[in-house]
């Protein structure tokens, strides 16, 4: 029921979405708010990035702001250091988070549960030490700074507006290949994996192999924001890596529904509007995401997304408790 | 008749406690072939060893005459061996189209879309009311209704043998007999069964031969008519 609604709803709700998106500078003009979106966009890859490994194949990762900050740096220090443009940085830095997230996973997948997220953790933990000490390519704690901007031909997309125009198509695409992702047999078999993977293995499924490739592939998602957020702000630093950064994401997860993909953009939407509105308060941001979390988790057991779903729908039946 | 199952003095522990002493047991083609003892006799152990979860310390597993002693379960899943495990194991959240598919992931990688659906039309005729519940989630399903879907799954595998381990466990009396007529209607279509159980009544009457285990040891074997006239049987009944 809520499978095949769910699967109708993707596809009738991604283009106008779409064209929403594209469409609303033309509507709005240039403004601050773009600024904002630009952020939504960033945060809205690595979450669905995330939420395909956490949400739908049920592996926990912590290790996501290390491949954001490894799509940042590589995308940084090739361009500044080794001349590239931008764009080829940003696709020769994918070709290095996969290449190290196969690495990386193909080691910490044999383990499960608590023992993979204390692993995952642990890596991130490596990769900002790696930063900062590896002073003499990566900046140390100073960070890299004057990161060519993202550029077409002799045009410079230095604003809000060119980088939106970047960052937005890029986040469709790879919403939509998620989304598809998730409808296909590859989805099929990796939320089985989620439910039961020792019974996936009794049909047949090379198990290992499909975590793998989930992982990979959600760390690309976290290694692209990453990479973008580098051109778009022209500077990184050791904090990219950061522990807190890795959990905020989980917190964003947490915020839209685990397990819903529209949810994790919804999730990075809320979380990034908080963040801008409690600027001023600095530190004080931090216990308000934690209050704002406990609040919604409380409302809304599986999710804002989902929970939104079902109160919606409870005018018009019981709810079913069904979810992804 | 070929063999498809030849289980030769296997013996299996957890770490280092032994359950399984010496345990053979073979299965002919077409044979519905049923494994009974009490709680704890180790019946599952045995299923557990079959399918390549747990290692045996001896002996040998011959499916339809390839060594999957030392297997991985998806190995020993690819070699033709489908499961209904205990307990039925069903991907709860997911919808039983979904569980269903997920049955064929080998066919599918195999054979192809159209072979599936062939299948899954296969599958519908057996359980009617499984194609309307189609995009039900499995666990809203009623416990009778969750072990069609578990049987289901199996035979979307289209393996060379179905290992069932304790299908009516849970189930009303009712519903005992609806799971055991599916059982009766496989074995009319040709299909490979080891049936393990502890409903040793139900059990002898689908099934062409018989096994009784206790305490990890197989301690009678026979026809199946034989077996249920025999005091082995008498003295299993009074235990469970
Ligand atoms: N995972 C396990 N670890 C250790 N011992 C186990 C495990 N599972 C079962 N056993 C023991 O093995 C014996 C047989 O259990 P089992 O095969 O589940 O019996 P049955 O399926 O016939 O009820 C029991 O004594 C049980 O306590
Ligand atoms: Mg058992």
């Amino acid at each position: 029921m809520f499978d095949t609604y769910m699967k109708d709803m993707n596809r009738l709700v991604w283009l106008p979405v779409s064209a929403g998106v594209l469409a609303l500078p033309l509507l709005l003009g240039d403004g601050y708010y773009l600024n904002v979106l630009n952020f939504i966009a960033l945060y809205s890859m690595i979450a669905i990035g995330l939420c395909l490994l956490i949400g739908y194949c049920g592996q926990l990762s912590i290790s996501h702001s290390a491949f954001f900050a490894i799509g940042a740096y590589s995308s940084a220090i090739l361009s500044l250091r080794f001349g590239f443009h931008p764009f080829v940085a940003i696709l020769i830095s994918q070709l290095i988070s996969a290449v190290l997230a196969l690495g990386i996973g193909s080691v910490v997948l044999r383990l499960k549960g608590h023992y993979l997220a204390i692993a995952t953790l642990s890596f991130t933990i490596i990769v900002e030490v790696i930063i900062v000490e590896a002073a003499w390519v990566t900046g140390g704690l100073q960070g890299l700074s004057g990161i060519p901007p993202l550029s077409l031909g002799s045009m410079e997309l230095d604003t809000d507006l060119g980088v939106y125009y970047v960052v937005w198509p890029v986040l469709l695409l790879l919403l939509l290949f998620a989304l598809n992702l998730i409808d296909s047999r590859f989805g099929r078999v990796i939320k089985g994996i989620r439910e039961n993977e020792d019974v996936m293995r009794l049909f047949g499924v090379g198990v290992y192999g499909y975590k793998v490739k989930v992982f990979v592939l959600s760390s690309v998602y976290a290694s692209i924001a990453g990479s973008l957020y580098a051109h778009f702000i022209g500077f990184v630093s050791p904090s990219a890596a950061s522990l807190s950064f890795a959990i905020d994401i989980i917190m964003v997860l947490a915020f839209g529904g685990f397990n819903l993909i529209w949810g994790a953009m919804l999730g990075a939407a809320a979380i990034t509007y908080l963040t801008e509105y409690l600027t001023d308060f600095a530190d004080f941001k931090r216990v308000a995401f934690g209050v704002a979390l406990v609040v919604v988790m409380i409302i809304f057991p599986s999710g804002l997304l989902p929970g939104l779903q079902r109160w919606l729908k409870a005018g018009r039946r019981a709810p079913t408790g069904a979810q992804r | 008749m070929t063999t498809m199952i030849e289980i030769s003095n296997i013996d299996v522990a957890y770490g280092k406690v032994p359950v399984l002493s010496d345990v053979s047991l073979t299965v002919a083609k077409g044979e519905i072939v049923t494994l009974i003892g009490a709680n704890g006799a180790g019946k599952t152990t045995l299923f557990r060893a079959l399918t390549g979860v747990l290692p045996k310390s001896r002996g040998s597993i011959v499916l339809d005459g390839k060594d999957i002693t030392r297997m991985k379960p998806d190995r020993v899943a690819r070699e033709g061996l489908a499961v209904v495990p205990e307990g039925r194991r069903l991907f709860g959240p997911m919808s039983v189209l979904d569980n269903l598919m997920l049955g064929s992931f080998l066919r599918l990688t195999g054979q192809g879309k159209g072979a599936v659906n062939e299948d899954l039309d296969m599958v519908f005729d057996l359980f009617p009311r499984l194609a309307e519940r189609r995009e039900q989630l499995a666990r809203t399903l009623s416990g009778g209704e969750q072990q069609m879907v578990a049987i289901s799954r199996a035979l979307m595998a289209r393996p060379k043998v179905i290992l069932m381990d304790e299908p009516s466990i849970g189930l009303a009396p009712i519903i005992v007999r609806e799971v055991f007529d599916v059982i009766r209607k496989l074995k009319e279509s040709g299909i490979t069964i080891l049936l393990i159980e502890q409903n040793a009544r139900m059990a002898l009457k689908v099934a062409d031969r018989a096994y009784v285990m206790e305490i990890g040891r197989i301690t009678a074997e026979g026809d199946a008519g034989d077996l249920r006239q025999s005091d082995i049987i008498r003295k299993l009944y009074l235990a469970a």
